[in-house]
């Protein structure tokens, strides 16, 4: 179907000046006008939640933004939807020259991306050796002028850093949801490299290359979706664990770090375990800087997630239709690395955020 | 896509076992009672599953690069490497010029990062 429009009508028309089969480029103007949208979005949404104060009157301008992300999106897809891998064009200069142009594009812009979490990684790294932590604070025990000038109060806010993985890490049920991203992440980098392979599997007939890339981008679309929504359980929802006497299961709630209190605004923070057991005395953290760069971090990789999860939806479409063959499966490979590049900052977030 | 075999078989099935296993030992290591281990090498607990997670995370992170990236492998891998190379510079910076400092260095710092230990 290379192009060949005329004799080949299943094959989608294509839209405005991507005539394929007379050598137009693959490009589009529509990322820009998405970028446009997604800015008039999020600063609207800024400010209408400046300071903790709503400011209702910024409504109309988050819808303006939605609306410009949800054509440019569309216009997008819908001018992709016919190229078929007629002409993919290739760097000429040193030293990408003969290498697809969009696959180094990507990359490029994965090295902005790898840039964006170091920073988010370098501030933890900055905060968490920088700020005591307030598991060390209580351990020193109750202030005394005499035997423990540096000890907690009661009453008197500890400023502390306190890993999200003090709860996380507490119980295996608390670290269930995590630990099941981790592995849903994996597989699903899994699962994409294989509908890459099916699509560009040359001798594999047309219906089955079909069915195959699309329950593979299918899969990962899913995977997706599970990874967020454990997300969600672990944050603002928790989960209830039955009872099952036969593998000595006991009947008890896991609580969300929400209602933990484990929130990027708690100054008065009170974790269980931070109780003197002589007097009943409560130590309470103020642990603002350490919830923020927990929700920052994660939110951030969890945004690149949703990001994901917008794309997938598009592929998946397509790849039902049967619309990816081997000449275009690079498109495949191209939104694969974004999606391996989401696994592999997950690789560094899950052990130094949830597990130490 | 790789055109090669990991011990003889396909590169991307081994890539996605060995992830699972190594995810596993992650998991396992912050589960698991290791402060005997710990007091044997006079450290805490803590410190030994940062060692771990630390050591388990450098090959998962070459695994998903390498494999499933194709950073290894294909006509154009060597040059993509040194493209996705390009930021470790400005990563090398960040973390030790912002990531490692603070307002008390001088005294906070972990050992291995002060002058000290270089022979300086």
């Amino acid at each position: 179907m290379s192009g060949d429009y005329d004799h080949d009508h299943h094959a989608p028309q294509p839209w405005g000046p991507h005539d394929w089969g007379h050598g137009a480029p693959h490009n589009s103007f529509s990322p820009l006008f998405l970028s446009m949208g997604i800015a008039i979005f999020l600063f609207s949404m800024a400010q209408a939640w400046s300071y903790g104060t709503y400011n209702p009157g910024n409504i109309p301008m988050i819808l303006l933004g939605l609306l410009v992300i949800g054509f440019s999106l569309f216009i997008w897809w819908r001018q992709d939807l016919s190229f078929d891998g007629h002409y993919e064009p290739l760097a000429t200069g040193v030293p990408f020259r003969g290498i697809q142009i969009r696959k180094v594009g990507v990359w490029v812009f994965l090295m902005s991306e790898m840039m964006v979490f170091t920073s988010l990684f370098s501030t933890y790294m900055r905060y968490r050796l920088g700020i005591e932590n307030c598991g060390t604070v209580y351990e020193r025990g109750m202030f005394d002028p005499v035997s423990n000038p540096t000890g907690w109060q009661e009453g008197v806010v500890v400023t502390c850093f306190e890993p999200a993985s003090h709860l996380i890490a507490s119980s295996w049920w608390h670290l269930a949801p995590g630990a099941i991203n981790t592995f849903a992440l994996i597989l699903s980098s899994f699962t994409i490299v294989q509908a890459l392979r099916y699509a560009k599997m040359p001798d594999l007939d047309d219906e089955a290359r079909r069915k195959k890339v699309y329950r593979y981008l299918g899969t990962t679309w899913f995977l997706a979706v599970l990874f967020l929504t454990l997300k969600m359980i672990e944050w603002f929802i928790g989960f209830y664990v039955p009872e099952i006497s036969a593998i000595g299961l006991h009947e008890h709630d896991i609580i969300s770090l929400v209602d933990e209190g484990y929130t990027i605004n708690a100054d008065h923070y009170q974790h269980h375990s931070y109780v003197d057991e002589a007097t009943g005395a409560h130590m309470v953290a103020d642990i603002q800087v350490s919830a923020s760069l927990f929700y920052v971090t994660t939110g951030t990789h969890g945004a690149h997630v949703a990001g994901g999860i917008i794309g997938l939806t598009y592929m998946t479409f397509k790849a039902w239709k049967g619309l990816y063959t081997p000449a275009n499966a690079v498109s495949i490979e191209y939104f694969g690395l974004y999606w391996h590049f989401v696994d592999l900052v997950w690789v560094l977030v899950f052990p130094f955020f949830y597990l130490y | 896509m790789a055109h090669y075999k990991i011990f003889g078989q396909d590169p991307y099935w081994m890539n996605f076992f060995g992830l699972m296993i190594l995810t596993a030992i992650e998991v396992a290591a912050v589960g698991l009672d290791l402060s005997d281990f710990a007091a044997d090498y006079d450290t805490t607990e803590k410190v030994v599953t940062l060692w771990i997670l630390t050591i388990i995370a450098i090959p998962k992170f070459i695994m998903i690069a390498a494999i499933f990236m194709h950073l290894y492998g294909d006509a154009d891998s060597g040059i993509l490497t040194l493209t996705a190379l390009f930021p470790a510079f400005f990563i090398i910076i960040m973390v030790l010029f912002v990531g490692l400092t603070h307002p008390d260095a001088a005294t906070a710092l972990p050992d291995w990062c002060r002058p000290g230990n270089f022979g300086v």
